[in-house]
């Protein structure tokens, strides 16, 4: 195979490939950097800009062994029950929408029933919805329901705001699935319940996972619900401890609320270093028509 | 088991993709859909399976009508175009997926009946395999073992050829009639390819539109076909055609056309003076030297084909296909006669399209 190569100055070919690192580069660096900031200053006693002033130092992270010691946790659980309720949190409504989602969608990308139409474009319709302006309506359900400040409730609102999203991504993956497999299954004598299960669901793995992590990443992350809906003791997460923390505004420990926000982040970010590897292996085996 | 078409209709909106089909496959027979796409053959297939529920009319196998029956419980198993292997499930698990559905069958027994059904079809070595590494041949066989191992009444297959090389599909052709005569089981398949049903199947029924053209056995299809479309559709090269009048010649009828003039041997009834379509394949069509025989022409172009050569040969307006010996040789432009063999005539209704004679 003979390519035409067209003469150029071999210096001006470096720069050119260098040019996605650099622009990449510049994108990433802010982020870097700020995590760089958030380490610092949650080892260190305080900091002026980037500058540490004070020795290395676990003072910052006292939250974890001596909570009585740090003021902005007194009236609150302690960290481990905290963590605890963030991650049933996470994992309840990312379990718990995950199923519905596939279910749901499974049925829009397959059934044909009256009112498939609405249904889809009131699920559209009610993605673009903000959390925010449902408040009220949502505190006035929940009371009637008995479920106000309880962790169940919040649980529940978690899962519906996540439900049109979920809904619509499964129904993506459900339709790139080839009818012959379904009609085949048919033919095997497989109902409806048992084609999605043994072989639907198998198929649309990579989405339900991609699915799962974003959903427990949103979970893991929410703040106004609990927030709102769970103002009382036992049941906060750990977002509201971060809130409390911030406080007023104007006199921020800053050293605790870096090592909170630290220890925070810490069990997404595992998370997504190993799901990365199961996400690639996934995508690689896949489905093979 | 036999299975019985009666005034099946299918309908999506208005549009009839199924037209009242009536047919019967007798039991153990190979019966053969075959049509252009879109002609309904599929649709058809799917009615039988109980994918599709029909507009009207009903479906009997054996004795029993099923046209309301769920797919399981019809008895039939089915070969789908692209095989529809369970990606995620090894052959063994694809091949026993049926019998798993079926309470009645233990594990030890389905195991046994997946080697037996694998052993039938050549892939009980690959029973650890996922479908991904498989052959497209491979793929089939496994596709037939999963839909035979419930030991079905009725075999459906859809265009079971059509993802196959040229090759594997001579091949397959060969190993699936085979199989289909050693179990002995009722089978109706779908194909666009006329060579594929006229090689495989017992019966051919000829679709269009949604409409029956014919329902014959290979050999009645090719020698006696009912109408102008199966004629065209059926053989390869295909027929030739031409219009021309039917004249009265010293006391018999004669087929005239420009350049062509062939008496006829079994003319059929009516006034003479009557225009029909003749119609005669290239296989029936001897080249002569030019002057005799019932046409000239000239010589148009040669493909040699190695057992035999096609030869165009352009009659006035016309182009004829015809087949030559492998010796025959001739340049283009040659003038050249033809010579009609009057007893392979068809001949058709030029409106219709129904035949003559």
């Amino acid at each position: 195979m003979a390519t035409v190569a067209i003469p150029r100055a071999p210096g001006r070919d470096r720069w050119l490939s260098l040019l996605p690192y650099v622009v990449l580069g510049l994108a990433t660096i802010p982020i870097l950097v700020l995590y760089v900031w958030l380490f610092y200053s949650s080892f260190f006693p305080r900091i002026e800009g980037f500058r540490p002033i004070g020795g290395f130092t676990f003072d910052n992270w006292r939250f974890l062994w001596d909570p009585a010691s740090v003021p902005q946790m007194r009236n609150r659980p302690p960290i481990i029950p905290l963590t605890v309720n963030t991650l049933l949190f996470a994992t309840l409504t990312s379990l718990i929408s995950l199923l519905v989602s596939s279910m749901a969608g499974y049925a829009f990308s397959r059934l044909r029933f009256k009112g498939r139409r609405v249904f889809l474009g009131g699920v559209l319709l009610l993605h673009s919805f903000p959390s925010v302006t449902l408040l009220i309506a949502l505190f006035v359900v929940l009371r009637t329901l008995g479920l106000y400040d309880k962790l169940v409730g919040v649980i529940l609102v978690q899962t519906a705001f996540a439900l049109p999203f979920g809904i619509w991504i499964m129904k993506g993956f459900f339709d790139n699935i080839p009818w012959d497999l379904e009609m085949s299954a048919l033919v095997d004598g497989a109902g409806r319940l048992r084609t999605w299960w043994r072989i639907m669901l198998p198929l649309v793995k990579p989405g339900l996972l991609a699915l799962g992590i974003l959903l427990f990443v949103e979970g893991w992350n929410q703040f106004l619900l609990p927030f709102v809906f769970m103002p009382s003791g036992s049941q906060q997460t750990l977002s509201t401890l971060v809130r409390g923390i911030l406080g007023e505004g104007r006199f921020v420990d800053y050293g605790l609320l870096t090592a909170v926000g630290l220890y925070y982040i810490l069990p997404v970010l595992v998370l997504f270093v190993v799901a990365q590897e199961q996400l690639m292996r996934i995508y690689a085996g896949g489905v093979k028509g | 088991m036999r299975v019985v078409l009666e005034h099946l209709t299918k309908k999506f909106g208005d549009v009839a993709a199924v037209d009242t089909i009536d047919l019967e496959a007798r039991s153990g027979e190979f019966v053969a859909l075959l049509g252009p796409s879109g002609c309904g053959k599929t649709t058809t297939l799917l009615m039988i399976a109980g994918i599709y529920r029909p507009t009207s009319g009903t479906i009997v196998f054996g004795d029993r009508r099923v046209d309301h029956l769920h797919p399981k419980d019809r008895g039939i198993g089915m070969v789908f175009q692209s095989y529809a292997l369970y990606p995620h499930m090894t052959v063994a698990e694809n091949i026993g997926f049926p019998l798993e559905l079926q309470r009645a069958v233990g594990k030890q027994e389905r195991d046994q009946r997946v080697r037996e059904a694998a052993g039938r079809v050549e892939v009980d070595e690959l029973l650890d395999r996922r479908p991904s590494q498989l052959s497209g041949g491979q793929q089939q066989r496994v596709a037939l073992a999963r839909a035979l191992v419930k030991r079905p009444d009725i075999l459906l297959l859809d265009e079971p050829l059509s993802n196959l090389d040229a090759r594997l599909r001579h091949d397959m052709r060969g190993e699936i009639k085979r199989l289909q005569k050693q179990v002995g089981i009722t089978s109706i398949f779908v194909t666009h390819d006329q060579l594929e049903a006229l090689t495989m199947a017992d019966r051919v029924a000829v679709m269009r539109n949604g409409r029956l053209q014919a329902y014959a056995t290979p050999a009645e299809l090719y020698a006696h076909p009912a109408n102008r479309f199966v004629a065209e559709f059926i053989g390869t090269p295909p027929m030739n055609f031409f219009p021309a009048e039917l004249a009265a010649r010293n006391g018999s009828i004669v087929a005239r056309a420009e350049g062509i003039e062939i008496e006829l041997a079994h003319p059929p009834g009516g006034e003479a003076g009557r225009q029909a379509t003749v119609g005669i394949r290239p296989e029936h069509v001897a080249i002569v030297g030019p002057g005799e025989g019932n046409a000239s022409g000239e010589l148009f172009v040669l493909e040699p084909m190695g057992r035999e050569q096609i030869v165009d040969v352009q009659v006035g307006e016309r182009r004829l296909r015809v087949i030559a010996p492998p010796g025959f040789t001739a340049r283009i432009g040659d003038r050249v006669g033809l010579r009609f063999a009057p007893e392979r005539l068809h001949l058709f209704d030029p409106t219709s399209g129904e035949r003559l004679s």
